[in-house]
């Protein structure tokens, strides 16, 4: 194969913010910057761009010096900086390790926050924009396009990215796990903080039915409330609207607890020991945790969510070890499509599907024939089918030796051809457009 | 007869895949598995339902003394009463009880010989089916809520002491969720439980012209019906909640059980499922 994949890149594991801010390639096209040239090093690429990474993915000459030159020279001249800063902070994968980065990029695995989800939109919004661009072909459509269902495997086949990896999120959780649907459920603000108000906003995403907002002062109280079209109370009030609120989330300033267990036991006679969650995110706590020994009700203050957090990120871990699994899996076989891109074993595959399917329908004929049939007219049969078959590949297969001694580059209509005769035997899906559709 | 028993078998083996499968698809969390474990469910439902048929249409009357036909019976209207709660309140989880209660009970009622039961003179139809019928329902109800009871107490647990899920603990429902089937196995369970009770009563008047024989299971089930009648009345007047509920609802399905297999297989009663039919 004439050709190889390259892939440059600086990322959160490699280099400093500032280099990376320095470095980053937003809004760079790799056909105006010169990158991709019709006769140059390199003939395909592809930019990610993003606070945690930028990342240049190409396609070009076997000859590493020459694509890395062309390749540095390009986006130090894009950021207006110096190729040496920049040559000390990159890596350089090929072949085999470019793909198996870049597959591994678009499951989550190298990110900052293992298996977050915004990196593989990311990674479609670049191959949008290179795509618009021009800039990639045969090689890098078919790599993104495997990244892409490669991450989609490893999200369902493993829990990389299923449990809560932020404060506000685990709380989420948790009471999703105690409730269910939240969108029958109450919550109550006290303390009108930052915090309070970040966690509230997470709780309304989940379609909670009411926010209450209790604070010291109750214009403050009001302010919030507005904000998300909610009752206002004072501190004072909070035990009358207690028996309504099934998530509490406190954060007052205030040094000595507010609520006591003894206090709640009224509140759950009133509401019929329904549950209550409440999360306690003021530092020194506002909730004594005697409370989280009365039945159905569950506390956590900021030092359980925290751990939550910790062991979800540990668990993610172990799950990245079976992600990598999945990856090499789907490298391998992106490998063995792209050594099928020479021309001799697409001619070889074409051939012997053309002989299974012969042999198949004459198989099938014979069955409808009578059993006492003479050998000259099975043999007659055979070759009918044979040459039938071989007639009909006569044409793609000189026309892609014609195009591959023509151009030097084939891969296009090797690709085509294989596709066309689906000699990748692949499953197709009914609607393998269906997600497009929609946008 | 021998049709009966490969129908037998093969509704055996549909519930033994239908178990196995579910409990792989929870480990494994794979909700395909799920599916197919809850279609080779229902398939042994369905084949059940057609056996259970079959066997009262063709031998009718002599069928229902035969002990066989009612351990039958139980294991189908456990599945009877998960598939309604899977349809209602989309609990599929629940089939980690259903499935292997069911092949249990199933598989017991092809292990014993078949034996006829010493039911005396006449079969008051009626109150003999409102009888069967109403606690065979009532304790697929409670075993519901025993599962839905055990599954809620572990994860109320991890949750209280703040302890580390494990993806099959992620992947259970709320315990809201627990709840509510407690709730309606208690609600619906208990009514029924009395209405057989009752009608078992009635029944005795009329056949052994004695409402009360101070039987073993007399005893055992005015009992249960107690701590029952408690668990309804505290649920109902909206005291309880939770842990205590679910508890309650395990150790009175721990309890029909033991009446069931200890007292129908071991004393002597009248309810008897010996083989020997003494």
């Amino acid at each position: 194969m004439e050709h190889k994949i390259h892939l440059f890149g600086l990322s959160h594991k490699t280099a400093e913010v500032e280099i990376r801010e320095k470095f980053a390639l937003t809004g760079f096209n790799p056909i105006d910057a010169g990158l991709v040239t019709k006769q140059g090093p390199v003939c395909e690429a592809l930019i990610l761009s993003t606070c945690n990474r930028v990342e240049v993915l190409c396609v070009g000459i076997p000859e590493d010096e020459q694509v890395r030159n062309r390749v540095l020279e390009t986006w130090a001249g894009f950021c207006g900086a110096q190729a040496d800063l920049l040559a000390r902070h990159i890596y350089h994968y090929t072949d085999r390790d470019a793909v198996r980065h870049l597959f591994s990029v678009a499951a989550s695995l190298d990110s900052m926050v293992l298996g977050e989800p915004q990196i593989l939109g990311q990674l479609k919004d670049a191959y949008r924009k290179a795509v618009d661009e021009h800039s990639t072909g045969v090689i890098i459509n078919r790599m993104l396009h495997k990244s892409f269902s490669s991450a989609k495997r490893t999200r369902s086949e493993t829990a990389v990215s299923s449990s809560a990896v932020s404060i506000s999120y685990a709380a989420v959780e948790l009471a999703k796990k105690i409730f269910g649907e939240l969108d029958n459920h109450r919550a109550m603000l006290i303390g009108a903080g930052e915090m309070a108000e970040l966690a509230a906003l997470h709780l309304l995403n989940q379609g909670l039915k009411e926010i209450m907002v209790a604070n010291r002062t109750l214009e403050r109280a009001r302010e919030l409330a507005d904000r998300f079209q909610g009752k206002a109370m004072c501190l004072e009030d909070i035990f009358n609207y207690l028996p309504q609120a099934d998530i509490i989330i406190s954060s007052t300033g205030s040094s000595s607890a507010i609520i006591r267990a003894r206090d709640l036991r009224e509140v759950l006679r009133k509401r019929k020991h329904s549950p209550m969650f409440f999360i306690d995110i003021a530092v020194p706590r506002d909730i004594d945790p005697d409370v989280n020994q009365l039945d159905n009700i569950y506390l956590y203050d900021i030092d359980d969510l925290q751990e939550v957090v910790e062991e979800n990120l540990a668990g993610r871990k172990e799950e990245a070890r079976k992600a990598e699994g999945i990856i090499e899996q789907e490298v391998a076989k992106f490998e063995k499509w792209l050594n099928s891109l020479d021309l001799s074993p697409t001619i070889v595959d074409l051939l012997n599907k053309g002989e299974t399917i012969a042999r198949k329908e004459v198989k099938k004929s014979l069955r409808n024939l009578p059993a006492d049939l003479d050998d000259k007219t099975r043999q007659t049969m055979e070759h009918l089918a044979e040459s039938l078959v071989g007639k009909l590949y006569h044409d793609p297969i000189a026309f892609l030796k014609r195009r591959s001694r023509e151009e030097g580059s084939s891969e296009k209509y090797i690709d085509l051809a294989r596709k066309v005769f689906n000699l990748d035997e692949e499953q197709i899906p009914d609607n393998p457009h269906a997600d497009k559709k929609g946008k | 007869m021998l049709s009966f028993r490969i129908l037998d078998l093969v509704i055996a083996l549909l519930y033994l895949s239908g178990a196995v499968s579910f409990l792989l698809g929870i480990i494994y969390s794979r909700n395909k598995i799920q599916n197919i474990s809850a279609c080779l469910t229902i398939a042994g439902f369905g084949l059940h339902t057609v056996d259970l048929a079959l066997k009262y249409s063709l031998g009718l009357g002599e069928v229902l003394t035969q002990s066989q036909f009612y351990i039958s019976l139980l294991a189908w209207t456990f599945l009877l009463i998960f598939i309604l709660l899977w349809w209602r309140l989309k609990l599929k989880f629940l089939s980690l009880i259903a499935a292997p209660l069911a092949l249990v009970i199933f598989t017991c009622s092809l292990a014993i010989s078949p034996a006829t039961l010493p039911i005396p003179g006449l079969l008051q139809g009626l109150w003999f089916g409102l009888h069967i019928g109403s606690l065979f329902v009532s304790i697929a109800l409670l075993a519901m809520a025993f599962g839905a009871g055990l599954a809620y107490l572990h994860l109320d647990n991890k949750i209280k002491t703040k302890s580390r899920m494990g993806n099959v603990t992620r992947d259970l429902p709320s315990l809201n969720t627990f709840d509510r089937v407690n709730h309606w196995a208690v609600m619906v369970g208990f009514p029924l439980f009395t209405l057989g009770t009752l009608s078992g009563f009635i029944w005795a008047a009329f056949t052994w012209k004695t409402i009360f024989s101070w039987d073993p299971k007399e005893v055992f089930t005015i009992a249960i019906w107690f701590f029952f009648a408690w668990l309804f009345h505290k649920r109902a007047t909206g005291g309880w909640k939770g842990r205590k509920p679910a508890k309650l609802a395990i150790l009175i399905f721990i309890l029909s059980l033991i009446s069931f297999v200890g007292i129908n297989f071991f004393t002597e009663t009248h309810h008897s499922l010996r083989p020997d039919g003494t």
